[in-house]
């Protein structure tokens, strides 16, 4: 080596923390800029009788802060909500999917809101008209293929589908109703709930035609005729009131009930591979 | 100035998530910024604390080093405010670091270029209080507040025994030049 | 009494009104089975069968003794497996340790410090090791493929199914490949599909060849090398009495045919000549000058 260095007597009493400040400081100062020397400071480090630390133990725990994914919110909330460790991990992960998705679906919900709040019985109407759908069209993206890209691995995993399915269904509605409660207060009137059997009506048939056709499909095509519908009795009466009767709320229970039979009967379907490709 | 040879390619590597250059650059720099903390803090397992926290900070920001001066100076200024900061807060720490050391006054430069065999001695008659607000304001160059949590006083006295320690090796240095 | 570990009789898969597989009788046992043929030859269906991602329209696939149409079976079955889809299109934001984790999951690897062990175990014998905290989709190709087979790894199942696990894989890459496979082999049934005859040659003791949806060949790779013995010859122009004629890095034209012929210069075969005569046997092919892919 040439240049000036750290003789081995001034090393060690740096080490030892036998030296001066002085001395000290000068030390510290060169091995900024000595490679060499400090690599000799390096190997007197974990050779010293009392090591100053336990290296090995303390990269584990650098490597696994690092490399191993950390919790997010989310996951913490679910843990806190009483799901287990590796369940909460499983659903956090798969709502990691659809962040933009849900970002665009409350903006709809916010100006449905605002107009229904806004205006007068043509707000409530399309409040009632865009409530109900979110709910079956998030379920539906939670595990329709082409939201879900690693859909194949997943599924030949044995954890059960249909679990995973329910408790993702569960989770995005638990994460989007909410929202929908929310703006609904905003809503004047009976308007502010009669939209949550329908809701659940719509998410059941999604389940069901799910064992048919993609979900997402379905819930376009749900969604389509619902907006039909409300489009076609907007332009015939004033107010909502034909879907806040009594018998219109039962019949959107009695869909949801027959829905989620069929969907139970036909869950065999959902543990292969697009089931729908016929 | 030249770091010794790869460590900016380590850092390049590390950028790129590459966990092999990283561990390299654990065992290059980990024993010595070890060594050169545990002679601030007696507790080894803060000591051991703060090493974790250097290195995960410098994954979280690889980029934070501009080229100007060497890594390992670089690298002191974090590990010396990560323990201040697990001083501080007892446990937690703070995600994101600060920037670099701030440059020492011209006074500090004119002291720390004097042979130190003069300041050596001038060093030596200061008491241990002093002469700890001297290695940590001047030398690791944290700033008042900073040096107040490593050494566990008040801000105030942090400034009085810098003060003091300064007037003492003016005096010190007059002496021995005349 | 040993049984087969995978056996299929009379499968067959339709999709509306194509058909993918037809008549699929095999019996696969602990060792490496290439699975080889032309694109839209039914590869990719078999092995999602085998895995029991898609059931047959007809016929029956049993895996370890297990049927995959009785739920829980199935669910049996897919403790056992490991599957690498031919495509994945990884999620945002993962890094590969974080997907391998989440599959990890799946398989039911409650425990977080046994999973991670286990984690690390195979991404390392992916070669991945120094990467896993890197985001998938900054990753090469080669890369991304590795993921997707350190995945099936997990757990070193007894069935390994691998959809097209060298594509994209650098020479090197490819050399510790086929020493991790043949290690899993020793205990696994291991099934994998390629393009490239160079990995069943050097890495299967047994090759399937799929055409059309139906096995056109199923032995060992050595018979089938075979079959193309005395039927390779060198010439310095394409000869028109082959049915597969190429110029080669050399200059010279490898000629494969089906007429054993005495006058010309012989060459050892090699599988993908083998596999050449095989596909080529249809008359109507151009024998002048086609190129082999």
């Amino acid at each position: 080596m040439t240049g000036w260095h750290l003789d081995d007597d001034a090393l060690r009493r740096y080490v030892e923390r036998t030296d001066s400040l002085a001395e000290g400081a000068s030390a510290e100062q060169h091995l900024l800029s000595c490679e060499p020397c400090r690599a000799r400071v390096n190997a007197a480090a974990s050779a010293i009788e009392l090591s100053v630390i336990d290296f090995a133990a303390v990269w584990d725990r650098t490597r696994d802060a690092v490399e191993m994914p950390q919790p997010s919110v989310f996951e913490r909330l679910l843990r806190g909500a009483g799901l287990p460790a590796h369940e909460a991990r499983l659903v956090a992960v798969a709502s990691a999917f659809r962040g933009v998705w849900l970002t665009g679906v409350v903006a709809v919900l916010a100006f449905a809101a605002l107009a229904a709040a806004v205006g007068h019985a043509r707000g409530e109407w399309l409040f009632l008209a865009v409530a109900p759908i979110v709910p079956c069209l998030v379920v539906a993206s939670s595990y329709d293929p082409w939201m879900d890209p690693a859909l194949e691995p997943e599924l030949v995993t044995p954890y059960p589908a249909l679990r995973l399915i329910l408790l993702r269904t569960i989770t995005v509605l638990a994460l989007a109703l909410p929202a929908v409660l929310l703006f609904g207060l905003v809503v004047p009137g009976e308007t502010a709930f009669a939209w949550l059997l329908p809701a659940v009506g719509f998410v059941a048939v999604v389940l069901a035609a799910s064992t048919w056709v993609s979900p997402l499909r379905a819930a376009i095509a749900v969604s389509s005729v619902w907006l039909a519908v409300v489009w076609l009795l907007a332009a015939r009466s004033g107010s909502p009131v034909a879907v806040l009767q009594a018998r219109a709320q039962a019949a959107f229970l009695a869909l949801a009930g027959v829905s989620f039979s069929i969907f139970l009967l036909r869950r065999r379907r959902l543990r292969q591979l697009r089931p729908w490709r016929q | 100035m030249d770091s010794g040879p790869g460590d900016e390619m380590l850092l390049a590597a590390v950028a790129e998530r590459d966990m092999g250059a990283f561990r390299t650059l654990y065992e290059r720099h980990a024993g010595w910024l070890a060594i050169r903390l545990a002679r601030r803090c007696n507790d080894r397992d803060l000591v051991a604390d703060a090493i974790q926290d250097t290195f995960v900070a410098v994954w979280q920001r690889p980029r934070g080093f501009r080229g100007d001066g060497d890594i390992a100076a670089w690298l002191w200024g974090i590990a010396i405010r990560r323990l201040v900061s697990r001083l501080r807060t007892g446990s937690s720490v703070a995600a994101v670091f600060e920037n670099a050391e701030p440059a020492p006054t011209a006074e500090d430069q004119v002291l720390l270029s004097v042979e130190y065999g003069d300041i050596g001695q001038a060093l030596a008659r200061l008491s241990p209080e002093m002469r700890a607000v001297i290695q940590a304001v001047v030398l690791d160059g944290l700033s008042a507040r900073e040096a107040a949590h490593l050494l566990h006083v008040p801000v105030s006295s942090v400034k009085t025994r810098l003060y003091r320690a300064k007037a003492h090796l003016r005096a010190a240095l007059a002496e021995g030049s005349s | 009494m040993v049984t087969a570990s995978i056996s299929l009789r009379e499968v067959g898969r339709t999709f509306g009104a194509t058909r993918a597989l037809a008549g699929v009788d095999l019996d696969l046992e602990p060792g490496v089975t290439g699975l080889l043929g032309p694109n839209g030859a039914g590869k990719t269906t078999l092995l999602r069968l085998l895995a029991t991602a898609l059931p047959p329209t007809r016929g029956q696939v049993r895996v370890l003794g297990l049927d995959p149409e009785v739920p829980a079976e199935r669910t049996g079955i897919r403790r056992q497996l490991g599957y690498q889809p031919q495509e994945i299109g990884f999620p945002r934001g993962f890094t590969a340790f974080a997907f391998v984790d989440y599959i990890a999951l799946l398989k039911e690897w409650t425990e977080p410090a046994a999973r991670h062990a286990e984690v690390r175990r195979v991404l390392d014998l992916v070669g991945l090791s120094g990467l896993g905290a890197k985001r998938i989709r900054a990753m090469s190709g080669g890369q991304r493929r590795r993921v997707a087979l350190a995945q099936a790894l997990l757990g070193s199942p007894p069935v390994l199914i691998l959809d097209e696990p060298a594509t994209g894989v650098d020479p090197e890459q490819r050399v510790t490949l086929r020493a991790v496979l043949a290690e899993i082999a020793r205990a696994s049934v291991v099934v994998l599909s390629t393009h490239q005859t160079e990995d069943v040659a050097a890495l299967c003791e047994r090759v399937i060849v799929l055409e059309g949806g139906r096995v056109r060949y199923d032995g060992p790779v050595t018979d089938l090398t075979g079959q193309a013995a005395g039927r390779v010859w060198l010439a310095d122009e394409p000869d028109p009495a082959a049915k597969v004629s190429w110029r080669t890095g050399t200059g010279r034209y490898r000629n494969i045919g089906t007429s054993v012929r005495d006058d010309v210069e012989h060459v050892e075969p090699s599988l993908e000549d083998a596999y050449l005569l095989l596909r080529g046997g249809s008359p109507k092919r151009e024998a002048a000058d086609e190129v082999a892919s």
